[in-house]
């Protein structure tokens, strides 16, 4: 039974770290999307809210930042 | 002064695309920690193999995935990309996300073949012609991964990492047909055989049908989140290091603003 635990183990394992890696890839992006946006919002005069979204819809590069929240 | 004249707008999730990832991740979740119950406390042992059987609820199921859902799909879109018709940098980020998840599952593949190995045929490995071409095929998309890492316009990488894509894809017949072509350590196909007559039954095979829905739930939800983490890189840009110089210009820009208006 001792192969079967370990096999079952590290299988699980894997995954679940490497879904984890992916959770943390993903939230690390939309925090540099949120950030770049933010900044670009405010090169140009616009208002940026805390999330980092614009509230000028016109603007370019300027939106409702990525999801994940 | 505005410094993003030409910055498309950035990628937004539509909600109900973060809640289908987000169902698919959780029912994979409970449709795995099911298996594993059943898999470990539930289904008998076999005549012959004993409790070693509890590993065919896992490991048949990680090789399905990688073979042929991973690969099968990055072989798919990379062909779709090549296809001047259906040519789109879409086909060429979900090859890209699928060739990742399929490497970490192959790993797994060979990692529960090795150890379901030792105990049955006395060796953790052996240059079996099912696991030798399982390793080949790691190697091959491996250095997929490493290909896309060379510095290159988009549309060169998608070009150059779809025939890579194929070239390795050669080698999924090639696994799958192993056993009946070589005389292999291997046995042959306990679901997939030639005659379409699964060779399990009772609750060693529900439970077996349940690790196959499970992990392909599981590659799903990781393909998903894989798929949108390349969307946000090739906005950003596309490396690390494109992501870093995005931030700073950003940020210089605001601070040169600051400076005008003071």
């Amino acid at each position: 039974m001792g192969y079967v635990q370990a096999g079952y183990s590290i299988v699980l394992g894997i995954l679940f770290l490497y879904g984890l890696q992916l959770v943390w890839r993903r939230r690390r992006l939309n925090r540099s999307v949120a950030r770049v946006v933010a900044s670009d919002a405010g090169a140009v005069g616009l208002t940026v809210d805390t999330s980092g979204a614009a509230r000028h819809a016109d603007a370019p590069g300027v939106g409702r930042p990525p999801g994940d929240r | 002064m505005s410094t993003n004249q030409h910055v498309p707008a950035p990628p937004v999730q539509s909600r109900r695309s973060l809640w289908t990832t987000r169902i698919i991740g959780i029912t994979a979740l409970v449709a795995t920690a099911f298996t594993v119950w059943l898999g470990l406390w539930v289904t008998p042992p076999d005549q012959v193999q004993g409790n070693l059987v509890r590993l065919v609820y896992i490991h048949p199921g990680v090789a399905w995935v990688a073979l042929y859902l991973a690969f099968g799909l990055a072989a798919l879109a990379s062909v779709l990309y090549l296809w001047p018709r259906t040519r789109s940098l879409y086909w060429d980020r979900l090859a890209a996300a699928a060739v990742e998840v399929g490497v970490v599952f192959n790993v797994c593949t060979l990692i529960s073949g090795s150890i379901w190995g030792k105990p049955t045929w006395g060796v953790w490995w052996a240059w079996d012609a099912r696991l030798t071409s399982t390793a080949v095929l790691l190697v091959l998309f491996l250095g997929y991964l490493a290909l896309r890492r060379v510095p290159a316009e988009p549309e060169v990488r998608a070009k150059r990492s779809a025939f890579v894509a194929l070239f390795a894809a050669v080698d999924i017949p090639i696994v799958h047909f192993s056993v009946l072509w070589w005389k292999t350590l291997h046995q042959g196909a306990t679901v997939l055989n030639a005659n379409l007559s699964p060779t399990i039954h009772g609750s060693m095979a529900w439970t077996l049908l349940l690790g196959f829905i499970a992990l392909t739930l599981v590659f799903v939800w990781m393909l998903l989140v894989r798929y949108r983490i390349g969307v946000l890189e090739d906005w950003l840009g596309t490396g690390e290091l494109d992501v870093a110089l995005r931030e700073r210009q950003a940020e210089g820009a605001s601070l040169d603003d600051d400076e005008a208006a003071a």
